[in-house]
């Protein structure tokens, strides 16, 4: 268990991370959202034991974290780069090694993961002759070569087709069920809706929401369903629970009262009209964030 | 431990595979030894001609003596080397003689002429006129022998005895010989010191330029794309830094092993002569410690940089603290002791090629070669120390170059 307590770092004129708590588990993916500059990297940095805090405590399995635990980390920052002129086996092994793997062993578990990612081909290549999908796919298995107990990924999906997106996905979940802690950061809502069960939301370094993301679309969602329908959909406008409709021919934006569930809303209609497809519309991160920095101020 | 060695491994084994570097390994030598053999191939190859050139004296005085003393030079196959042609004639006046001599040279029938005015006084002047101004090994013959034919002349026309007149005409010349202990002495000569120490300096010049830029382009290259974030969630700063100091010192070492075995391969032939090897284990430790002490520098430097023009700039003007004793040989040839010598062989900055010069010039006693020594190894260290941590905060701040201030700051924590 990864335990962050009252974490505090200050630079010249600036808190860049204030009063900061939060625990991961085993077997669980905790994200940490936040608009630029909120603080992710700076937490990130410090649970990664790259700077030291003012204040505060991090713990890892009930231990203080000190270079020691370098082995057991993974980290994919947001930025990503290779060695371009050097070939994508040498490094692989050059980052395997400062983990320190035995060379052997290395190499047979880089040669696993390029083909797991199915590009084992590019084995001998230069990186730079790889596409930037491919580039980032290596840089991917740099992270997580030497079965990190806990991996930090920032913007993980980036970049990537939905195809490899798809893979990655694949790979994060498979280290869930092998019990790594794992910490996303992301901008991308879809992102956390799909991996994180926890997440952590900040904002000019200051908390502004923990717990589970369901949680959050309910505190701060807009509360609006999506609609394609066949017939008269005249009435929903004059249902109690409505707050607004957005109408065109065959489909519908409609805003709820906050306090009305997508699917009671739904049971009322179904028998009126003939739906084709429903859908609760998400928040965007940015909405959320607008609506939860003028929460916060208040 | 195994860290810094993994780092240094892969510095050096990614350094030594480049193209950059294997040209430089060999072309650097190259080019020290075209100049060094240049200048005696081109002086003997224009040789195989006699050239022609006029003399105008319209006192007559000193044409036959002046054609017979040269005709002392002869190049290949026993042809002379000059023919020295007399131009004046009775019939024409000394401002004909000079306008027709002139027109010669200027339409190639000869490379120039020697023109002698007041040869009747004892202030006689010469002048030698020619397109360009002249080979000044020619000039320089004619010049000694005219005056070796003026002596004559004044001698012959005092009724001086012929023998004593060759005695006059020969000169001694003196040699330079450099007592380094009793009962140890060379001859020494002032081209040979200035080439090994050149040598030397040059090289190490390069060396630290050449790897000093890749260094502060890697680091530039890992801050920019974050791999130093990866790299120093690998191991500490500290390690980091180590790793690299130590991978590219191996990497320069490598490269001087490489260029001393070619140098040894060609000792005692016309391009290598065996002076520069004599004092090469002092001068090794100085070249050694200095390429240490830069590269300890450049990471610093490359740490705080946050483009590669920049860092071009800064490799800029360190490379002219380093070809400072180029200028300095000259006068550190005539006076090794001078003050400015001495406090610049202290100075960390300067020190290794200072040395590695004043070495080769005179004898340096023991104990400036042990403190200078223990100096550069004190710099050495201090310099890893600063350079750490400015490195341990410079990878981590992008954007915006620290200022003078920011960076004192940074030293203090």
């Amino acid at each position: 268990m990864l335990i962050v307590e009252n974490l505090r770092k200050e630079y010249k004129n600036l808190v860049a991370v204030d009063n900061i708590s939060f625990k991961v588990e085993e077997g669980r993916i905790f994200g940490i959202l936040g608009p630029n500059g909120a603080g992710k990297t700076t937490t990130i940095r410090t649970v990664l034991n790259i700077i030291k805090p003012d204040s505060g405590k991090i713990s890892f399995n009930g231990k203080p974290i000190t270079n020691k635990f370098f082995n057991t980390m993974g980290y994919l920052p947001e930025e990503r780069g290779l060695y371009k002129k050097s070939k994508v086996i040498d490094v692989i092994l050059y980052f395997a090694g400062l983990k320190q793997m035995p060379r052997k062993k290395a190499l047979l578990e880089a040669k696993s993961w390029l083909e797991k990612l199915e590009i084992g081909q590019y084995y001998d290549k230069k990186v730079e002759e790889l596409s930037k999908g491919n580039q980032q796919k290596i840089q991917f298995i740099i992270s997580v070569i030497h079965n990190p107990a806990l991996l930090i990924l920032d913007e993980p999906f980036t970049g990537f087709d939905p195809i490899s997106q798809n893979l990655i996905k694949e790979m994060i979940l498979s280290f869930v069920t092998s019990g790594k802690i794992i910490i996303l950061s992301t901008h991308q809502m879809e992102t956390a809706e799909r991996l994180c069960s926890d997440i952590l939301l900040i904002n000019e370094g200051k908390e502004v929401y923990k717990g589970t993301l369901n949680n959050l679309k309910r505190n701060f969602g807009i509360n609006t369903v999506k609609i394609e329908f066949e017939g008269d959909g005249g009435f929903i406008s004059s249902l109690p629970v409505v707050k607004n409709v957005d109408r065109y021919s065959n489909y519908a934006e409609v805003h709820l009262n906050d306090d009305v569930n997508p699917s009671d809303f739904l049971k009322m209609i179904v028998n009126k009209i003939d739906i084709k497809n429903f859908s609760v519309l998400e928040p965007t991160l940015n909405k959320i964030f607008i609506d939860v920095i003028k929460q916060s101020k208040k | 431990m195994k860290k810094i060695f993994e780092v240094a491994r892969w510095e050096f084994v990614e350094k030594i595979k480049t193209k950059t570097f294997i040209i430089s390994l060999i072309l650097t030598p190259a080019i020290l030894i075209l100049f060094s053999i240049a200048p005696t191939l081109l002086s003997e190859q224009e040789v195989d001609n006699t050239k022609v050139f006029g003399i105008v004296d319209t006192s007559g005085l000193y044409i036959k003596e002046m054609q017979e003393e040269l005709s002392r030079y002869t190049i290949k196959g026993n042809q002379p080397n000059y023919l020295l042609v007399n131009l004046t004639s009775k019939e024409k006046s000394y401002a004909d003689l000079k306008k027709s001599a002139d027109r010669d040279v200027l339409n190639g029938k000869i490379e120039g002429y020697l023109l002698i005015e007041n040869a009747e006084t004892d202030s006689v002047s010469v002048s030698y006129r020619s397109k360009s101004l002249g080979n000044m090994k020619d000039i320089s013959r004619f010049e000694s022998a005219f005056n070796e034919v003026r002596i004559k002349l004044k001698l012959d026309k005092e009724n001086v005895n012929p023998y004593l007149l060759d005695y006059i005409s020969q000169s001694v010349q003196i040699n330079p010989i450099r007592i380094e202990e009793s009962g140890k002495e060379t001859a020494n000569d002032f081209i040979l010191t200035f080439f090994s120490s050149f040598v030397f300096i040059m090289l190490l010049m390069m060396m630290i330029l050449y790897s000093g830029g890749m260094l502060i382009r890697s680091l530039v290259e890992e801050k920019s794309n974050r791999l130093i974030e990866i790299l120093i969630s690998s191991c500490t700063p500290n390690e980091l830094l180590t790793g690299k100091i130590l991978g590219l010192s191996t990497l320069g070492l490598f490269q001087i092993f490489i260029w001393i075995v070619i140098g040894l391969s060609l000792t005692g032939t016309s391009v290598v002569p065996i002076e520069v090897f004599k004092n090469i284990f002092p001068i090794l430790i100085y070249f050694i410690l200095g390429f240490v002490f830069y590269t300890s520098l450049f990471v610093g430097i490359g740490s705080v940089v946050t483009s590669e023009q920049e860092a071009q700039q800064i490799t800029t003007y360190l490379s002219f603290l380093l070809v400072l004793p180029i200028i300095f040989v000259l006068p550190a040839v005539e006076t090794p002791d001078a003050l400015y010598i001495k406090i610049l062989s202290y100075i960390p900055l300067t020190l290794p090629s200072f040395m590695m010069l004043r070495l080769n010039i005179s004898p340096i006693p023991e104990w400036e070669i042990l403190s200078t020594i223990v100096i550069m190894l004190i710099s050495i260290y201090l310099m890893i120390n600063i350079s750490a941590k400015i490195f341990r905060i410079g990878i981590l701040s992008y954007g915006k170059r620290p200022s003078l201030k920011e960076l004192i700051q940074w030293l203090k924590e």
